[in-house]
């Protein structure tokens, strides 16, 4: 790396940890903005791995600090988006375990003493998502109409209007009843649809994750309901066999399905 | 950063094919191996749920909503949600046909024409 090194004493800056991978081509890191403005992202070997860290000011990553920055929509993103982008740099190059958001040293040796404990760890999780890449899955169906057929209010009984005694009160929630049906049946349609979507691209990947799927406040989408939100692990060659699969639900249970992907293994990393 | 959102196509081969915020908040905060750092930062403390409210939610009236979970909020898919609904429009009809009722023994009372025109129940809320 050609970068010059900042002229700030060593004590005021902590270590950044993004990700740890077996070994890292430098160009891949070239141009990566980080955290921190003017620092820059570059490999840090500890044993058999390679870390990839950012020197950061400490003063401006106290946990303080990081209550602020992540209780602030602009931040948060900025810092969610930066964190990511050096995650998917690397992650192109080989098997890339991303680390949580916010994971800092008081400095490198800090971060390598505490890297190396967990070598084993990280080992397990390259050898498992090697040759992988997560794959997020979103189903949706339309948003049960609230009122499809929206029941009057009974007719004000006329004379010689032909409905028999308390017929139309009755009558009215005989058709309040049937909304609720339907209400019941879209429930289970929505449960099933979810169920069969999910079932059929697990048996394509190595692992599955459901994720909590985003409500109607979330997605700012009236019509639609979101009713699966899952991830998989996929090996690199089955990619395809995913996209055709999801061409096929869509088809088989009327559902919206949408793909997002190739992620970083970031859901497969962790504790299983 | 520009902000292409590519995920209705069918992804390319290559590089993360979706810059949605949501979609990268749950995994960069809620996903990826935890170690111990020398700076506690408790993501857990964080409320993810209500980070993303804010992310998009923009009226103060679903912002009340926060912290009930989706099968909880939707009636669509909250059985729980339209058995409540469910009974309360249940007792509302069933004081509306007893005046209905009543009111067909030919005096109409006053009480029973006023419920009559009453905006229906169940309108959704």
């Amino acid at each position: 790396m050609t970068t010059k090194q900042p002229a700030t004493p060593v004590s005021a800056t902590s270590t950044y940890v993004f990700a740890v991978c077996r070994r890292l081509d430098p160009a891949a890191l070239t141009d990566l903005a980080g955290l921190a403005e003017g620092f820059p992202v570059r490999g840090l070997r500890f044993g058999p791995l390679t870390a990839v860290v950012q020197h950061v000011p400490a003063a401006e990553f106290t946990e303080e600090a990081w209550q602020r920055r992540l209780s602030d929509r602009a931040a948060l993103e900025h810092c969610a988006r930066a964190h990511h982008e050096v995650v998917t740099a690397v992650a192109a190059c080989g098997p890339t375990a991303p680390l949580a958001l916010a994971t800092l040293y008081r400095g490198d040796e800090r971060a390598r003493e505490a890297l190396e404990a967990d070598t084993d760890r990280f080992t397990a999780a390259l050898d498992r998502i090697e040759n992988h890449a997560e794959w997020g899955v979103k189903a949706y169906l339309p948003a049960a109409a609230r009122t499809p057929s929206a029941p009057t209010a009974p007719a004000a009984l006329l004379p010689g209007g032909g409905s028999a005694p308390g017929g139309a009160g009755r009558a009215y929630l005989e058709r309040k009843r049937g909304l609720h049906q339907a209400r019941e049946q879209h429930h289970d349609r929505a449960l099933r649809t979810a169920e069969d979507i999910d079932a059929a691209l697990t048996r394509l990947a190595t692992a599955t994750r459901r994720l909590r799927p985003h409500s109607l406040e979330m997605t700012g989408e009236k019509h639609r309901l979101q009713v699966l939100n899952a991830t998989y692990l996929m090996p690199a060659e089955r990619a395809k066999r995913l996209l055709d699969a999801v061409e096929d639900l869509r088809h088989r249970t009327g559902a919206e399905v949408e793909v997002s992907g190739p992620w970083a293994p970031y859901s497969f990393v962790g504790e299983v | 950063m520009t902000d292409i959102d590519q995920r209705r196509d069918a992804p390319p081969t290559h590089g993360p094919t979706t810059s949605n915020l949501a979609d990268i908040l749950e995994r960069v905060l809620d996903k990826g191996i935890v170690i111990a750092g020398d700076i506690k930062i408790d993501l857990l403390d964080i409320e993810l749920l209500t980070i993303r409210l804010r992310l998009f939610v923009a009226s103060v009236e679903t912002a009340r909503k926060a912290g009930i979970d989706w099968w909880e909020t939707d009636p669509a898919l909250s059985s729980k949600a339209a058995r409540n609904e469910l009974r309360d429009e249940n007792r509302r009809l069933r004081e509306r046909v007893e005046a209905l009722e009543s009111a067909e023994d030919g005096d109409a009372s006053s009480d029973s024409s006023s419920s009559r025109t009453k905006d229906t129940a169940g309108a959704g809320t």
